[in-house]
């Protein structure tokens, strides 16, 4: 394949973000700054004496006027500095370097759980329409996610932790079987470690909380495997491979499957933002010390500050998925590359 | 970013003129599954529960949601227990705040439906405006509101709504309609994108430009198709988002940032019983988690269902794997031991579909021979079964299609053989060239890949770099550049890729090429070149080839015989010669007249339509348009007669097609022109 394409095609998705982000930013600032009075009151009045109140408020800059503090604001964003919260000592860059390790490690281990369950029972669903495996495959789709998370982690706890006492139900490890943390992801920590212990203690920690994620997101992956596949299955190339004598299996997987799951990269994007959303509700399940926990902890204590920039941090961290997800499509997909 | 949402697939196509519409706007439910019908229904019926629950539920239910103690005489009251389990007289139970739970449930399901119904509300009547005002205006207020529409998409649903109210709280305090606006909120960029995308594509339709030099008229005319069409489609993105904007609802209620506690609130009550989970205590969070789960279920029951019955692509077609039942089973004739051997041999073959409307018989009894080295043409109008046939020379069915009869292909029957001896005749005793070369070459894989593939899968023997030697002669003799082996399909014009089909089909040297009109969507000039090569396969490899086709000057050109056939039979066969110069049958006379060309519209010199496949006349199938139909012709079908020199036609007005000719009929003379049809 020429490099040309692929690489004109990269540039130009590059381009498409840059508005976005722009966009994205500008509304999420709007939004934050629509609340009455200023952050330092909101988040500290009535606990510092007013003077202490001004000082802060002057070193915060709020009291410069709102497109100086825009401008501020969005320069910051696009040079990775995300602000300083009012309620804490570190940086926005600090928490999320603290607690986004946690996080990732729950959201790429419920998104495996989801896309082997998704994958898997949504092509054989698609494969064998209308059977009881097919029905039964829906309907666990639609239960799965008309299930809160939340709820189905309470569920999880009950049974597995409470009743049967086999799975820890909260934080990422217990007891001195912690590993030492090097990069904040403890089952790279434990591995690198060469600590079997730990590493068992914290897949343990692992597994309620990414199954109850992963069987979610893996319900909404079933649904659209399923439709894909039935789209796929009745193409007209699969019936050209079929002409041409090919065995099933392989028109199954090679023809249909393969070009069933394009969609499938693109919808994984997409399901990013609800991935976000329910890793916020399953950490704050499993008490999971990760960023989406520090959020909203930031919320209850009305820090304006921290808030704003773990959202940001957010906001740039999705743009840059989908940024990804699109250059993932063009690679596998060579048509997308024109 | 990406432009693919859920919503895209239930975009409807806005061209179709209102009154249509309004015909067909039954038709999808009547051919949707009994699956999806099922699903809606279902559905329906949970929901109705539940506002009943809402609605009746406090009127009739003794307690309160926030009620711990009931005033049993005046001044006398009895508290509540604390986590009582269910009993006879607490069916659900209480909580830790000696709160009733069904109490609690009945309250939330009031709550829940209210924040929906206003959250909904509030969704649709911002996301309609910004995208009539959007797609109307166009231009850069366009551009920009597309794009915050995006970026508001792209967010996190209920991170977008933890801010809203978070935001919110320092206006007023939690309760319905802050909750409904975090909700509503993220809702707002699908109804957006709906009508927006409606509205611009009706925009461009010309009686809408024509409209537009009235002036007033216009946005009426703009407005009510938009409606039209929007109506078509909301209620699925309604029923999904109201699932949706449950969970998120019940999401904030667990965060802590929905409604005022201990207003009872599904989410918060889950909330309230995170530590008597771990006191192993399971009634305080199974039910409101219960409660969410059917009423999210049954919303997400009638959206998909009615986005199966809208979208017609998930609209069963036939289904898979069942057989046709109540039909009858076909003669089976003796295998003819004498004749010269046959590149195929069809006997009495019939394809049959079950569709919404009931099963038919696109194929209804052909039989023919090809010998090797021979070109048949089959022609006739769209729609009477010459594709349903060139597939069921392969046994190719799509779910829902059964074959009968026999076809005979190089010693197999294709119709009985098992699925592997048929797979190993697809492709290398029998190739099938499609109509449509565009779509019928895998997008990922490069051509290459196609070859290899299939020539390792024919002969497992073959190396790698010796099937790509294949591939390559196989390129050359189609007049495609050896070297443009490795290149995608996409990368090919329509004229290649076809060229490039052919290739395929021949690479294995089959006895057999079915060719489904394999020139139809091509210029003249690749329609020669493909004609020449399959006449040379003819010549120089003895290649049996039946050739579908609407044009009778390709039949000319390149076959020795032509069949003709009408509704799902063969109506006459002959020389290609006779059938011009002498056809027998009023129908081929029709076809013949009407020349060169033969699709429907040309056809009207006949005048009238196929017949429905599903119910045919019960005489011959040809008598409702026959301009020499005499009485017993719609009483019993005619059979295929000698009437000629190796030429056949199955119509009354010759001798041995069943009947006598009547009296006083005049058989038409061999010229079309003068016998007036
Ligand atoms: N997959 C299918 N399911 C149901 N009916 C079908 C299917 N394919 C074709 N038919 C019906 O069979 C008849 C013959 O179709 P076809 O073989 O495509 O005719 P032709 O190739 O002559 O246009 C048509 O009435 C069509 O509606
Ligand atoms: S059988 Fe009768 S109706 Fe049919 S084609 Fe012949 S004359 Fe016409
Ligand atoms: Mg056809």
């Amino acid at each position: 394949m020429k490099v040309g394409s692929l690489g004109r095609y990269i540039a130009q998705r590059l381009l498409l973000a840059i508005p976005m982000v722009f966009i994205l930013l500008t509304l999420l600032f709007l939004l934050l700054h629509a609340a009455p009075g200023d952050p330092v009151t909101a988040t500290l009045g009535g606990r510092l004496p007013p003077e202490e109140l001004a000082q802060r408020k002057e070193a915060l800059g709020l009291n410069d006027p709102i497109y100086v503090q825009y401008f501020r604001y969005i320069g910051g964003a696009v040079t990775g500095d995300f602000g300083n919260p009012i309620t804490d000592p570190r940086s926005v860059v600090q928490i999320v370097l603290d607690t986004a390790p946690a996080t990732i490690e729950l959201a790429v281990a419920g998104m495996l759980v989801a896309v082997m369950l998704g994958v898997t029972v949504g092509a054989v669903s698609g494969r064998l329409r209308d059977t009881p495996f097919d029905i039964g495959g829906r309907l666990f789709g639609i239960l799965i996610y008309a299930a809160p998370v939340f709820w189905t982690g309470l569920l999880a706890q009950l049974y597995f932790s409470v009743n049967l006492g086999v799975l820890p139900s909260q934080q990422r490890a217990g007891g001195f079987d912690a590993p030492e943390s090097i990069t904040g992801f403890y089952v790279f920590d434990s591995i690198i470690t060469g600590d079997m212990a730990a590493l068992g203690n914290v897949l343990s920690h692992l597994v309620l909380p990414a199954v109850t994620l992963g069987l979610l997101v893996g319900g909404i992956f079933i649904r659209l495997v399923r439709v894909n596949m039935l789209q796929t299955l009745r193409s007209d190339y699969v019936e050209a491979a079929r002409a041409r004598g090919l065995k099933e299996h392989v028109v199954l997987f090679r023809h249909a499957f393969k070009t069933a799951l394009i969609p499938i990269v693109t919808i994984m994007g997409l399901q990013f933002a609800m991935l976000i959303g329910n890793a916020v509700l399953t950490e704050k399940t499993f008490t999971w010390p990760g960023l989406a926990q520090a959020l909203v902890n930031f919320i209850g204590a009305r820090d304006y500050a921290a808030v704003q920039g773990i959202v940001t941090f957010i906001a740039l961290v999705i743009v840059g998925v989908s940024l990804l997800i699109d250059i993932l499509t063009g690679l596998i997909d060579p048509r997308v590359r024109y | 970013m990406t432009s693919t949402s859920r919503d895209d697939r239930v975009v409807a196509d806005a061209r179709t003129p209102l009154r249509v519409r309004l015909q067909h706007a039954w038709r999808p439910f009547r051919e949707s599954s009994r699956i999806s019908r099922g699903l809606i229904f279902s559905g329906a019926g949970l929901i109705v529960a539940f506002l009943l629950l809402a609605l009746v539920g406090p009127l009739v239910y003794p307690y309160e949601g926030t009620q711990y103690r009931d005033e049993v005489s005046p001044g006398t009251f009895i508290t509540f227990p604390e986590l009582a389990p269910p009993s006879a007289e607490r069916w659900l139970g209480t909580t830790r705040d000696q709160f009733d739970i069904l109490a609690r449930i009945i309250d939330g399901a009031t709550l829940a439906f209210a924040v929906v119904a206003v959250a909904v509300s509030i969704a649709m009547v911002v996301g309609v405006t910004l995208g009539l005002l959007s797609g109307y205006r166009g231009g850069r207020l366009d551009r920009i509101i597309v794009t915050s529409m995006d970026a508001v998409y792209a967010f996190p649903p209920l991170v977008l709504a933890i801010i809203v109210s978070f935001v919110l709280a320092a206006y007023i305090s939690p309760g319905v309609p802050s909750a409904a606006a975090a909700v509503g909120l993220v809702y707002i960029p699908q109804y957006f994108r709906v009508v927006r995308n409606h509205t611009l594509s009706v925009k461009q339709e010309p009686f809408v430009e024509a409209a537009r030099s009235f002036g007033a008229r216009n946005r009426t005319v703009l407005g009510r198709y938009v409606f039209f069409n929007v109506v078509q489609t909301v209620p699925v993105i309604l029923t999904l988002n109201a699932a949706d904007a449950i969970l998120v609802l019940a999401s904030l209620g667990f965060l802590g940032y929905g409604v005022q506690p201990p207003t009872p609130e599904w989410g918060y009550d889950i909330s309230q019983a995170v530590n008597d989970v771990a006191a192993g205590i399971w009634w305080t969070a199974l039910w409101p988690g219960l409660a969410i789960v059917l009423l999210v279920t049954a919303l997400t029951l009638v959206g998909e269902g009615l986005n199966d019955v809208i979208n017609p692509l998930l609209r069963a077609r036939g289904k898979a794997g069942r057989k046709i039942k109540a039909m009858p089973t076909p003669r089976r004739e003796a295998s003819d031991v004498d004749g010269e051997r046959l590149a195929a041999r069809v006997r009495d073959l019939r394809v049959g579909y079950r569709t919404a409307s009931g099963p038919l018989w696109a194929v209804d009894g052909v039989s023919f021979d090809l010998k090797p080295g021979e070109c048949v043409a089959l022609v006739g109008e769209s729609g009477c079964g010459k594709s349903s046939m060139g597939r069921a020379m392969l046994r190719l069915m799509p779910p829902g299609g059964v074959v009968q009869g026999q076809v005979e292909i190089g010693g197999t029957d294709v119709v009985t053989a098992s699925e592997s001896e048929v797979r190993k005749l697809r492709g290398e005793g029998a190739s099938l060239m499609f109509q449509e070369p565009m779509t019928r070459l895998n997008p990922l894989q490069r051509v290459s890949d196609h070859f290899v593939e299939m020539i390792k899968t024919h002969l497992p023997k073959t190396s790698r770099e010796q099937a790509r030697a294949m591939a390559r002669d196989a390129l050359v003799q189609v007049g495609i550049p050896p070297t443009r082996i490795d290149n995608y399909p996409h990368e090919f014009s329509g004229g290649m890729r076809q060229r490039v089909m052919l290739a395929m089909s021949i690479v294995l040297t089959p006895r057999v090429i079915v060719a489904d009109e394999p020139t139809t969507a091509l210029d003249v000039i690749v329609e020669s070149q493909i004609l020449s090569i399959l006449e040379r396969l003819r010549v120089e490899e003895q290649v049996g080839i039946l050739l579908i086709t609407h044009n009778l000057g390709v039949v000319a050109e390149a076959c020795d015989r032509v069949a003709v056939m009408y509704a799902g039979k063969i109506v006459e066969m002959g020389p290609v010669d006779e059938i011009f110069t002498n056809p027998k049958h009023p129908y081929t006379r029709g076809l013949v007249a009407s020349t060169i060309s033969l699709n429907t519209t040309e056809l009207r010199s006949i005048g009238g339509y196929p017949p429905s496949l599903v119910d045919p006349p019960k005489g011959c199938r040809f008598a409702p348009r026959c301009p020499h139909v005499m009485e017993h012709c719609t009483e019993s079908p005619p059979e295929l007669t000698d009437v000629g020199p190796d030429q056949r036609a199955a119509c009354f007005l010759y001798p041995g097609a069943g009947q006598p000719v009547p009296k006083g009929v005049v058989v038409p003379s061999g010229d079309p022109q003068v016998s007036g049809i």
